[in-house]
């Protein structure tokens, strides 16, 4: 060595974590490569789905003791079981002993799940209660049996009814996850006389050929309407309000954490009107809802509740909150996302929910006139990112009449890209993190 | 519809007839102008009480469960209308399609209504070749004006999804 340390240029030694997240995240521009780089899309799985909250179930899916649901945490196949000591749980789907999956249905009803490789049995707490032949294990075995339970999602928690899990120990609560977008929740639940929902009506499975953030991002986009859903507006019925923004008070909103939303609520009250959300139904059509609705707000909050509708909301970074149906999303990989949609039922009212699961189908799903179309425009931007020239997406519109509030980042111009600048800014902090080895 | 989860199960016993040959052509017309995207034509099809169901599972009440498609004849004519702007995204430009139906069965029949369950394949291309199957149980009805389309109740094979988009007419 014939330099000194002092005379050398002060630069750390490259790690295998040398991702520089600016270099894809800029301040109103994403780079193509967050859609399509399997690095990224494998670092996103290690990061926003092992480190953070993600959206796993609804209480109403798994109400009874022993009901359970197969379902994943970015590429992680979980059980989310309602255990036999009341407890809700996520369980990792793998058998302790050689990894086979253990529960292959999409939901059930099992005290136990007994893999069928070798007979190993879990509780559906997860604890190991049998190992067949057991005296051909030697004594080394018989002192870590005990560890050999299913591993469980170290933290699970639920916010009005919309269950939560982290693959990590440690981290923030889903209280200050949620943050403002726990509101979003709230309003949706102010429609139900109960003040509870169900998600029981099935799942609808759509197989989109697009990267899931373009799936998701794609949901609190109100600049695509007019055009994306021209055909629905020219074929069947005009917006329920007008797509102009100057028009209208309609206001898109980055809640802060990752989550956004598109905001009708200070439109509807202007109008005053119930049900505009709904297909602007009289409420003479839904007379027991209604009653049942005043009994339990009161004639002022169920006028106002019907005025302002359901949420219009992603919450970071999987559940979108899709007014009266519910979609969360799977990356399969950096070019094919599962979407997941189902309707949301008001328990004891019939007839409105089978007016809703007709509206779901109508607008929603893969034969659906509004997310087949979706589907078909994220595809082809997938398609057009093969093209590498130019080499940014740009999301600046409306960064210059952003207004802060005590609500977020908000823009009275719902074309505004505010919630995508949002969401990327949340993408950039989780997933420019040091990743620990 | 008094045919539902009958029609995929083993739940109907033995050989059942063959339609007669101007039900089992109306059906070869429907199939056609399905794969050929005439909407309109296709339309015309429907009785006023139509029903055109895929459900995501072939026991589901739609009264409490969701369906990939559950169009009444209002919906049927709008799903018409928003194909024939052009702008429906997903089938712009259409799929290029051909279904072989076959396995013809009668499920029930009376003066004025046929219950027809048949197999079907389906093969889509549209960037990419794409297979689609299943069981598609037709209602059948004999008019003054003759036959008309009551219901169609497709049983996908890959109903337990997930599905791809399925804007075209299956």
């Amino acid at each position: 060595m014939t330099t000194t340390e002092t005379d050398r240029p002060a630069v750390e030694p490259p790690t295998p974590d040398a991702f520089d997240v600016a270099s894809v995240v800029q301040d109103h521009r994403v780079h193509g490569s967050v859609y399509t780089s399997p690095e990224i899309f494998q670092r996103e799985l290690d990061t926003i789905f092992r480190t953070g909250w993600v959206y796993v179930a609804h209480e109403s899916e798994i109400a009874e003791s022993g009901d359970y649901l197969t379902r994943r945490i970015g590429s992680e196949p979980v059980v989310v079981v309602h255990s036999k000591d009341g407890q809700i749980r996520v369980l990792l789907n793998r058998c302790s002993h050689r990894a086979n999956r253990l529960c292959n249905a999409d939901a059930g009803n099992a005290n136990s799940f007994r893999c069928p490789y070798h007979g190993w049995t879990f509780s559906n707490d997860g604890s190991l209660t049998a190992v067949p032949m057991r005296d051909g294990y030697g004594t080394e075995f018989q002192k870590v049996r005990s560890q050999l339970g299913m591993a469980e999602a170290p933290r699970v928690d639920s916010y009005g009814g919309f269950v939560f899990a982290s693959l990590a120990p440690e981290g923030i609560s889903l209280a200050e996850h949620l943050g403002g977008a726990a509101k979003a929740i709230d309003r949706v639940l102010d429609l139900s006389p109960t003040g509870k929902i169900e998600l029981r009506a099935g799942w609808m499975k759509h197989l989109h050929h697009a990267n899931w953030k373009m799936v998701v991002e794609n949901n609190v986009d109100g600049y695509h309407a007019l055009f994306t859903h021209a055909s629905v507006y020219d074929a069947i019925r005009p917006a329920k309000v007008s797509h102009i923004p100057a028009k209208v008070d309609v206001v898109v909103r980055d809640i802060g954490s990752g989550h956004s939303e598109i905001d009708y609520s200070a439109e509807y009250r202007k109008l005053d009107e119930e049900f505009v959300w709904y297909g602007r139904i009289p409420r003479a059509k839904l007379p027991d809802y209604v009653a049942a609705l005043e009994d339990r707000h009161g004639p002022e909050k169920a006028h106002d509740a019907l005025v302002v509708g359901p949420s219009h909301t992603l919450i970071w970074p999987n559940l979108f909150l899709a007014e009266m149906n519910v979609m969360y999303v799977e990356p399969i990989a950096p070019d094919e996302t599962v979407a997941y949609t189902t309707a949301v039922l008001v328990p004891g009212q019939d007839k409105l929910n089978q007016r809703t699961l007709r509206r779901s189908e109508g607008a929603m799903g893969p034969a659906g006139f509004l997310i087949a179309d979706d589907g078909e425009i994220g595809m082809r931007n997938q398609a057009g990112l093969a093209a590498h020239d130019p080499e940014w997406l740009e999301l600046s519109r409306g960064v210059e009449t952003d207004v802060i509030d005590e609500t977020g980042v908000v823009n009275s111009d719902k074309s505004a890209e505010t919630p995508q600048r949002g969401f990327y800014r949340q993408w950039a902090s989780v997933v420019g993190q040091e990743i620990r080895a | 519809m008094t045919v539902t989860a009958d029609v995929t199960q083993a739940a109907v016993p033995g050989p059942l007839p063959v339609p007669d040959p101007d039900v089992a052509a109306f059906l070869y017309y429907e199939a056609r102008l399905a794969d050929e995207a005439r909407y309109s034509e296709w339309e015309q099809l429907w009785d006023d009480d139509a029903l055109y169901w895929v459900p995501m599972h072939p026991e589901d009440d739609p009264r409490t469960r969701l369906s990939y498609i559950y169009d009444n004849r209002n919906r049927i004519k709008s799903r018409v209308a928003q194909l024939n702007t052009g702008n429906r995204h997903a089938q712009t430009p259409p799929s290029v399609m051909r279904r072989v139906l076959g396995n013809m069965e009668v499920l029930a029949a009376d003066e004025e209504t046929v219950t027809v369950a048949s197999n079907f394949v389906l093969v889509e291309y549209r960037h990419e070749q794409r297979t689609w199957a299943g069981r598609v149980v037709h209602t059948v009805r004999r008019t003054p004006a003759g036959l008309r389309l009551a219901g169609k109740t497709v049983h996908l094979v890959s109903a337990g999804g997930p599905v791809n988009t399925l804007a075209f007419l299956i």
